[in-house]
């Protein structure tokens, strides 16, 4: 699709949106720039994802570079922001993390049953069980068991790297998550876990606050946060391993 | 009558703690719990279980599931070397299980060390049917 703005019409919203902070202008930046956002997330196509999870993942890497984008720089925005969807993206990979070890026919039951979960969780306002998941998506309980349990068990390997790697240049702004700072002070409460902590991610670090000092539920957070339900349980099951493998190394009572 | 019961012992050794978790989430699974306190327990099993691993004298882990109606009560214990408490209940851990679970407790009996979860089945819709 070809898009009618120009570059000065970028700096122009830039200008306005840094000055008013409206967020019309944001909505609009963001509208202008989804081709770009499209663009990236065709790279990925092969991976066996949706396309239009991919681009709603990309675009949450477009509004990051939005926020951050600084006019000073004198650089383009698409410039600017390709590499910060990029990174998205391959987070967004990496999170999942099963390249090899589950079976094709599982990670697409469990990126059904995925999108299952999001629907009832919306229609029933709880979690749902098992069997209504099976009965909803035509699968046995059984099935949906194995699928949630391979979801789990891929790759923990992730967040041993080294933070940041995709955002290391600035921290993660999301828009309503002023609780960083509380969390972070929450968290340092135990000591011995805050180099740790300080460690993960920020997303990360936000869902770790929000499950276990806020007590939110899974779907609550992923709401919060902009990612499945299932996304959310991945993360926290990880980021509990993290830290207990992190606590074994350090040789502090955890 | 009793409640329905599932034990399981497997050796102390943390590829095992996968299995326990399984099973805990597959019996939550089937008694209707929802996905997310499948979850709940499933993290939860493996807190506790993690724990037991740190202090165990190398006897294997046994895990109790008594399965009631409106709830399931996790045990898992082990023997311990020096007979202490494996979990500080000012520890993070002990926080996390918490948040996890709707019933949270510990105990030390001779060389036994235990940790008890209790989770609560929130949703009953199916279990009338269930019973008939």
């Amino acid at each position: 699709m070809k898009t009618s703005y120009t570059r000065e019409d970028t700096k122009d919203l830039f200008a306005q949106l840094r000055e008013t902070g409206d967020p019309e202008i944001r909505a609009t930046l963001a509208r202008l720039h989804l081709p770009l956002v499209e663009y990236l997330a065709k790279r990925f196509r092969d991976r066996g994802e949706p396309l239009d999870d991919l681009i709603q993942v990309g675009s949450v890497g477009l509004l990051k570079a939005i926020d951050r984008f600084d006019l000073q720089r004198g650089v383009e925005f698409s410039t600017y922001a390709t590499p910060t969807i990029v990174g998205e993206l391959k987070r967004y990979f990496r999170d999942k993390g099963w390249a090899i070890r589950v079976p094709r026919r599982l990670q697409e039951l469990s990126l059904r049953l995925n999108k299952v979960v999001a629907t009832l969780t919306q229609q029933l306002g709880r979690s749902p069980t098992v069997s209504e998941i099976a009965s909803h998506a035509g699968v046995s309980e059984e099935d949906v068991l194995e699928a949630l349990e391979s979801g789990q068990a891929y790759s923990t390997t992730s967040l041993d790297a080294p933070s940041g790697a995709d955002d290391s240049d600035s921290p993660m702004r999301m828009d309503r998550m002023g609780e960083d700072d509380i969390a972070l002070d929450n968290l340092e409460y135990f000591a011995s876990l805050a180099p740790l902590i300080a460690e993960l991610p920020e997303r990360e670090r936000t869902i770790l606050f929000l499950r276990f000092f806020r007590g939110m539920t899974q779907s609550r957070i992923a709401d919060h946060v902009g990612i499945s339900q299932m996304h959310v349980s991945r993360l926290l099951t990880r980021i509990l391993e993290f830290l207990r493998r992190g606590m074994d190394n350090g040789d502090a009572s955890f | 009558m009793d409640a329905p019961t599932v034990t399981l012992r497997v050796p102390p050794l943390a590829d095992h703690v996968t299995l326990l978790r399984t099973v805990v989430g597959g019996i939550a699974a089937r008694r209707d719990y929802t996905l997310e306190e499948v979850d709940d327990l499933r993290m939860a099993v493996e807190e506790a279980a993690v724990l037991l691993l740190r202090h165990t004298d190398g006897t294997p882990l046994e895990l109790r599931a008594v399965v009631e109606d409106d709830q399931l009560q996790v045990e898992l214990s082990t023997e311990v070397a020096t007979p202490q408490t494996v979990i500080d209940p000012s520890s993070f851990s002990w926080m996390i299980l918490q948040a996890l679970t709707d019933g949270l407790s510990t105990a030390v009996e001779g060389t036994t060390a235990s940790l008890t979860l209790v989770k609560h089945r929130q949703h009953t819709d199916h279990h009338a049917e269930g019973q008939g």
